[in-house]
């Protein structure tokens, strides 16, 4: 087996860590935007609710959470899949994060702007969803792809709750070849050329919707 | 029946009066002017009347309607008032159109073809068509100026009031604000604007009132206040910075 043949048999796990990452940063985001967008919206009342949610989702190892989730649950009757084990772990965990990323960007926002909004005639949620939201999206970049970026980075976990990614076909495959040197260089090889994919679809989005004189560039 | 009518408005920020009783009144299809020294409350003046800055005590009735009490629709109240800030505060993640568009999208539901079509109807009425699809860092103040007025037009609003319209433009703009100011009025907008700029003034209004010290100290002609009102301080407001104009 040369060492092409080694990557496309890694390349088994591709799809799982690709899916994994994806499901984690679909549920980072929705959380993200869940908790900045409840606390814009100034609800005095959930405001602790979302501050212990960061505070506490900020700061649980992922492995924990996910062991929790995975092999916790099921001791109290809730059975969950592996792929919603790493939703409900990782994802939380980065949509705590992203929620502070979104929470600075907010910050952002011209005030006078939502003003005008305001004068307009537009309710709170509106103004969230079509002035806050928007500029913040493109103020958050950067911020986004660091926690995207550290999703992929702890995708890896998946494997012990049973996902056949890349990090467990190196695994299995080390155990049969002992090629234990060329196969972890072909890992970090994909993981690097998944990173540089990731990096470049966010790219064309933040030019896609790129708008002079608003965001980071 | 007066389409605004403000009696006694007080306001206080904490136990810093800043409007003390005042009254006014305005009249469909016409373009009044307030003017102060700055800081005497004339943005609080007008963010009582959409109920941006809620009013300490007094009444404001807009089209009879007490605008205070609890049973009012307070965005309604705000759809019907446009409203033109000091510093115009277009959207920044939107084209001059989609500025233009939103409201009438959001709050008046209507489709995409719809709304642009009104948009654009405004955006050419104040002469900005051309730059539809350009962002606010893209356009002048002035510009920006036209945006905000085609954004407030375009929600078909009883009275398009305006905060210092002038304060973020260049001096030589005044003549075109004026200008401006005194088409859209003749074809029948009501104008309700505050301002401390004497030469904007002096070429869109006979008559001013005088916001001062919480009240509305004077209502007279320009010419009235600046040589005959009995107070120095208020003759040399308008004294003062005619020669500016
Ligand atoms: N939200 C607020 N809280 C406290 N004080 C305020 C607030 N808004 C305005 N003021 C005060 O009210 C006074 C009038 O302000 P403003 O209406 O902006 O004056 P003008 O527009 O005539 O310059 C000022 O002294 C200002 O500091
Ligand atoms: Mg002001």
């Amino acid at each position: 087996m040369n060492f092409f043949e080694l990557v496309a048999q890694l390349a088994q796990g591709l799809v799982s860590t690709v899916v994994v990452t994806l499901v984690c940063s679909g549920t980072g985001m929705a959380v993200g935007l869940t908790v900045a967008g409840l606390r814009r919206m100034g609800y005095a009342r959930v405001v602790p609710f979302l501050d212990g949610f960061t505070y506490i989702f900020r700061g649980v190892p992922v492995l924990v959470l996910l062991f929790l989730v995975y092999f916790g649950l099921p001791s109290v009757g809730i059975k969950v899949g592996p792929l919603l084990a790493m939703a409900l772990s990782l994802g939380l965990i980065a949509g705590a994060y992203l929620a502070e990323v979104f929470r600075g960007a907010l910050d952002s926002v011209e005030a006078s702007e939502i003003l005008a909004a305001e004068a307009m005639g537009m309710s709170r949620f509106q103004i969230l969803t079509s002035i806050e939201f928007p500029q913040m999206l493109r103020l958050a970049v950067p911020g986004m792809i660091n926690e995207f970026t550290s999703i992929l980075k702890y995708s890896p976990f998946a494997y012990t709750v049973g996902i056949a990614e890349i990090t467990k076909q190196a695994m299995t495959l080390t155990a049969t070849t002992l090629r234990g040197i060329e196969i972890y260089l072909a890992v970090g090889v994909l993981y690097f050329l998944i990173y540089r994919i990731l990096l470049a679809g966010v790219h064309y989005l933040e030019k896609r919707y790129q708008v002079p004189g608003l965001g980071t560039t | 029946m007066a389409l605004i009518r403000i009696r006694n408005l007080v306001k206080q920020f904490g136990n810093h009066t800043v409007l003390d009783g005042v009254n006014l009144d305005l009249q469909k299809g016409e373009m009044k002017v307030v003017m102060g020294p700055s800081g005497c409350g004339k943005s609080t003046l007008l963010r009582c009347i959409n109920r941006l800055v809620e009013p300490t005590s007094g009444t404001i009735l807009v089209r009879d309607q007490d605008i205070m009490g609890a049973e009012v629709d307070v965005r309604a109240l705000r759809q019907s008032i446009g409203f033109v800030f000091q510093q115009f505060a277009l959207y920044r993640h939107l084209t001059v159109l989609g500025n233009v568009m939103l409201g009438l999208r959001k709050l008046r539901g209507m489709s995409r073809a719809e709304a642009e079509a009104q948009a654009l109807f405004q955006l050419n009425h104040l002469e900005m068509a051309d730059h539809r699809d350009k962002y606010p860092s893209q356009i002048s103040g002035g510009q920006k100026q036209r945006v905000a007025i085609a954004r407030a037009l375009a929600m078909d609003p009883a009275v398009v009031v305006f905060d210092e319209p002038t304060s973020a433009l260049d001096p030589v703009m005044v003549r075109e604000v004026a200008d401006l100011f005194n088409r859209l009025n003749r074809e029948g907008v009501t104008l309700l604007c505050v301002t401390h700029d004497l030469a904007l003034a002096s070429q869109i209004a006979n008559r001013v009132l005088f916001l001062d010290q919480g009240v509305i100290r004077a209502d007279d002609t320009l010419e009235n206040l600046a040589k005959h009102h009995p107070n120095d301080q208020v003759r040399a407001f308008f004294g003062e910075k005619e020669g500016r104009s």
